[in-house]
């Protein structure tokens, strides 16, 4: 069965290769502005979404994620095939492939790469491929992965940035002492075997790409890609001013265009505002221990207390009030672009009555107080907060909102110091597994430090992890969603598209639910 | 020789202890920031175990006096160390972002001078009159708007609308600065001006009346030359302590006029460094523009005593 799974698959890749037959213009420069810059263009040791988000660009994975971000089309790799036992992986790889500077890729350098993406000492990334035993080199186009037990994501893992496939002599040549000095020297120039070649890069400035000449991929119709010559990212943090750079033509595309303007650009004749589907999802983090760090009683220890705070909530009106109706209701507490999420229609739909009855039961008929942190500066917090303040003064709970700068908020949130704040999260993975390891699993980081915890849930996520069988792996995800969403650590409050602005000139740019920025299909018309 | 060695070089001697103190407080300063680099910097998901890992990788785990001691040590050897969240050199982030600040600061004190003086001169020629009034109004406007407000006001309307000028970055050749920094620079020359003009007038006010200028009338001298020896160059010189003095407010200023305007500067680089606890950036560029202010004060010192004789003995 698994092996048929394979061989279909490999047919479908054969197949795939899925860009658009648009008539994309071949050639031009594509200048895109960024609101803040990468920090470190190595796959393993970033952990940040401005290097996650455009490494897909330089680097490629053995399998690449489909546009709506829930499978896995061909990379580098063109079959796989697993054992009976689902511990052994076979993997073919592309002939033919070179690096951006014309170095041929080996399988080597494929073992090379997922050893070192696999190393636990390597950054923060590496459970991605924790179920991975050996990866050893079995013919010169085969690779073959050993397992320490199944794990039904290791294919999805193989087409996320932190296995990207780097030329091993080139890294190796890197100065310094260390891995990750070399890792910091190398990525100063990146080399890949992506659509594009790193050309320069002066650090919140600006980052040169060209394109990769020796570039594997064809469009449907037999054209090499990419399309454009070139890109480059440029860095400007102020939202404003990226706009009017954009209204201005002096960058052809702009990321983070705030909810509040994409009306705006949205009826401007010369621009595309894009909202991409995503994974992120917007939420209040909840403190559920007992007691706070101040000693005193942590009202939100009790569930019934918690539900309240969400039923007393107006999602539709808040996400008019601070998203512009860009946004939707949550159904889970993971996106709607996760895949395995489950939910019956909006979580904690409106219901002030019951938030009442709620709280008068948990002995708060009086109402009580909560405190949330929020980062100062920015604006989503403060309509947040002021909103739910309002919303939530209807039922008697008084919410007083402590303004202090994002260090200081991670420092007492990591330390349980905290009530309540306002969190986001974007999946890296296209699979449940990462959020409900981050959200629902004490283990991790105490359920996003929440300091909920669940014995069946944590059982459920161990067992998903090793379940080959899709449709008992949806079943244990659904439990483990029901079980969090009926005592809920967290107030889900939107899911929000990523809002991408381009000149109408520039077509075939895509962002995945992930959060990937992908340019190859990108073309400038004329 | 107006100007003595001696007393350029107990200038040069003051700014030591100024500096050796500036190191320790901003030290301890930002280590007593709530917070830390490693847990700011990797985000709400690492594991308790990433921050150990990677906080003594950076040796932020060893005692803070060691840590200071490593400070002093690597500074000594004209090394800043490594920045924690851009990951490469302080000592290069600061060589390639300070130029832009300098400049633009550079630039804005220029403008302001130019607006400054001749409307100086003509608000005072013309004290208490309507001239006046007008002038003295218009720069009130210019010192009570705030930096980040009349620098999206410049943009909407000249680099936006009117289109005469780029919406941001900064250029490659000097011209290509001069336009690029010209919104910026104006932005901030705005509140300066007005501050060196209203002082500036003041003086000439005071000195045109005062009894050495009446002497020089009666003399016969023509009114230019009065004008040009006796009352400027009496009336300038608290104008030049004042400029002296306010170049530290216009680095503070270009710090939200380089986010605004999107030039790549050491005052974009120091509120991000701020907000991720970047403490050998932080550190860095403290001191870097603790020379640069430290330096202006000496320039404006020396100038103030070639124009007074009494000072700078």
């Amino acid at each position: 069965m698994k092996k048929l799974i394979g061989a279909l698959f490999s047919i479908a890749l054969a197949l795939a290769v899925t860009l658009p037959a648009a008539a994309a213009t071949q050639g031009g420069k594509l200048v895109f502005a960024r609101y803040a810059d990468s920090l470190l263009l190595d796959p393993v040791y970033n952990d940040a979404n401005v290097d996650i988000w455009v490494l897909t660009n330089l680097y490629d994975t053995l399998f690449l994620p489909t546009d709506d971000g829930k499978d896995v089309q061909p990379g580098l790799a063109t079959a796989w095939q697993a054992a009976d036992d689902g511990l052994t992986y076979t993997i073919t790889l592309r002939q033919g492939v070179k690096f951006a500077d014309g170095t041929p890729l080996t399988a080597d350098d494929v073992k090379w790469s997922l050893d070192r993406a696999a190393n636990p000492k390597n950054g923060i990334w590496n459970f991605l491929l924790a179920s991975v035993d050996t990866v050893a080199v079995t013919a010169p186009d085969t690779i073959t992965i050993k397992l320490k037990q199944p794990d039904p994501v290791l294919i999805k893992a193989l087409a996320t940035f932190n296995t990207a496939i780097l030329p091993q002599k080139a890294y190796e040549a890197s100065p310094g002492a260390t891995d990750e000095e070399k890792a910091k020297a190398f990525a100063e120039h990146p080399l890949g075997t992506g659509p594009f070649k790193f050309v320069s890069w002066e650090r919140n400035v600006s980052m040169k790409l060209t394109r990769n000449e020796n570039y594997w991929r064809k469009d449907a119709e037999g054209k090499q890609l990419p399309y454009l010559d070139a890109i480059e990212f440029v860095t400007i943090p102020d939202d404003a001013t990226r706009i009017l750079k954009l209204q201005a033509g002096e960058v052809d595309g702009s990321e983070f265009i705030p909810y509040a303007r994409v009306a705006e650009l949205k009826a401007d004749p010369n621009l595309d505002m894009q909202l991409w589907p995503s994974t992120k999802v917007n939420f209040l983090t909840l403190n559920v221990r007992p007691t706070l760090k101040d000693g005193s009683k942590n009202p939100m220890a009790d569930a019934r207390v918690r539900q309240a705070m969400n039923y007393a909530i107006d999602k539709d009106a808040l996400i008019k009030l601070v998203t512009f109706d860009v946004a939707k209701p949550m159904i889970s507490f993971m996106s709607s672009s996760t895949p395995y999420v489950s939910g019956n229609g909006p979580a904690f739909p409106y219901d002030q009555a019951k938030a009442k009855a709620l709280l008068a039961d948990a002995g708060y008929a009086d109402g009580l107080d909560i405190t949330s942190l929020a980062l100062a500066g920015s604006a989503d917090d403060t309509a947040i907060l002021s909103t739910v303040q309002q919303m939530w003064s209807q039922v008697g709970i008084r919410l007083k909102i402590e303004q202090v700068d994002n260090a200081t908020r991670t420092a007492r949130y990591r330390g349980g110091d905290f009530q309540m704040r306002v969190s986001l999260w974007t999946d890296d993975i296209a699979d449940p597994n990462e959020i409900v390891s981050y959200f629902a699993d004490f283990k991790n980081i105490e359920s996003m430090h929440t300091g909920w915890q669940d014995k069946k849930v944590s059982d459920l996520f161990d067992a998903s992890l090793k379940e080959m069988d899709a449709g008992k792996r949806a079943a244990q995800y659904k439990e483990i969603q029901d079980i969090y969403m009926a005592a809920p650590p967290i107030i889900p409050l939107y899911e929000s598209p990523y809002p991408v602005a381009f000149r109408k000139a520039v077509k075939g740019f895509v962002q995945i639910p992930l959060g990937n920025n992908i340019f190859v299909g990108a073309s400038v018309e004329k | 020789m107006p100007v003595s060695l001696r007393y350029v070089v107990l200038r040069l001697l003051q700014i030591v202890p100024t500096f050796l103190l500036i190191m320790v407080v901003v030290f301890v300063l930002v280590h007593l920031l709530p917070g830390d680099p490693t847990s700011t910097m990797i985000g709400d998901r690492a594991t308790d175990a990433d921050v150990t890992r990677i906080n003594a990788q950076l040796g932020l785990d060893r005692p803070i006096i060691v840590q200071f001691g490593i400070f002093v040590e690597q500074f000594f050897q004209g090394e800043l160390g490594d920045s924690i969240v851009n990951r490469t050199s302080v000592l290069g982030l600061i060589a390639h972002r300070l130029p832009a600040t300098l400049f633009l600061t550079a630039f804005a004190a220029l403008l302001a001078l130019f607006m400054a003086v001749p409307l100086a001169f003509v608000a005072a020629l013309r004290h208490n009159s309507g001239v006046d009034g007008t002038i003295r109004t218009a720069f009130q406007v210019g010192l009570s708007t705030p930096v980040f407000y009349l620098g999206i006001l410049l943009l909407t309307l000249f680099a936006a609308h009117l289109r005469w000028f780029p919406v941001g970055g900064y250029g490659e050749t000097f011209g290509d600065k001069l336009y690029h920094l010209f919104l910026p620079a104006l932005t901030l020359a705005l509140s300066l001006s007005a501050v060196l003009m209203r002082n500036l007038r003041n003086s000439i006010v005071e000195v045109l009346e005062a009894e050495y200028v009446d002497f020089a009338r009666a003399k016969g001298l023509r009114a230019r030359v009065v004008l040009g020896k006796h009352v400027l160059r009496n009336a300038v010189i608290p104008t030049v302590t004042l400029l002296g003095l306010n170049i530290g407010t216009l680095i503070g200023g270009a710090v939200i006029t380089e986010t605004v305007f999107a030039v790549p500067g050491a005052g974009r680089l120091m509120i991000d460094s701020i907000y991720g606890r970047d403490y050998p950036v932080i550190q860095g560029l403290t001191l870097a523009f603790a020379i640069v202010v430290s330096l202006v004060f000496l320039v404006t010192d020396l100038v103030q005593a070639a124009l007074d004789p009494r000072v700078g003995t």
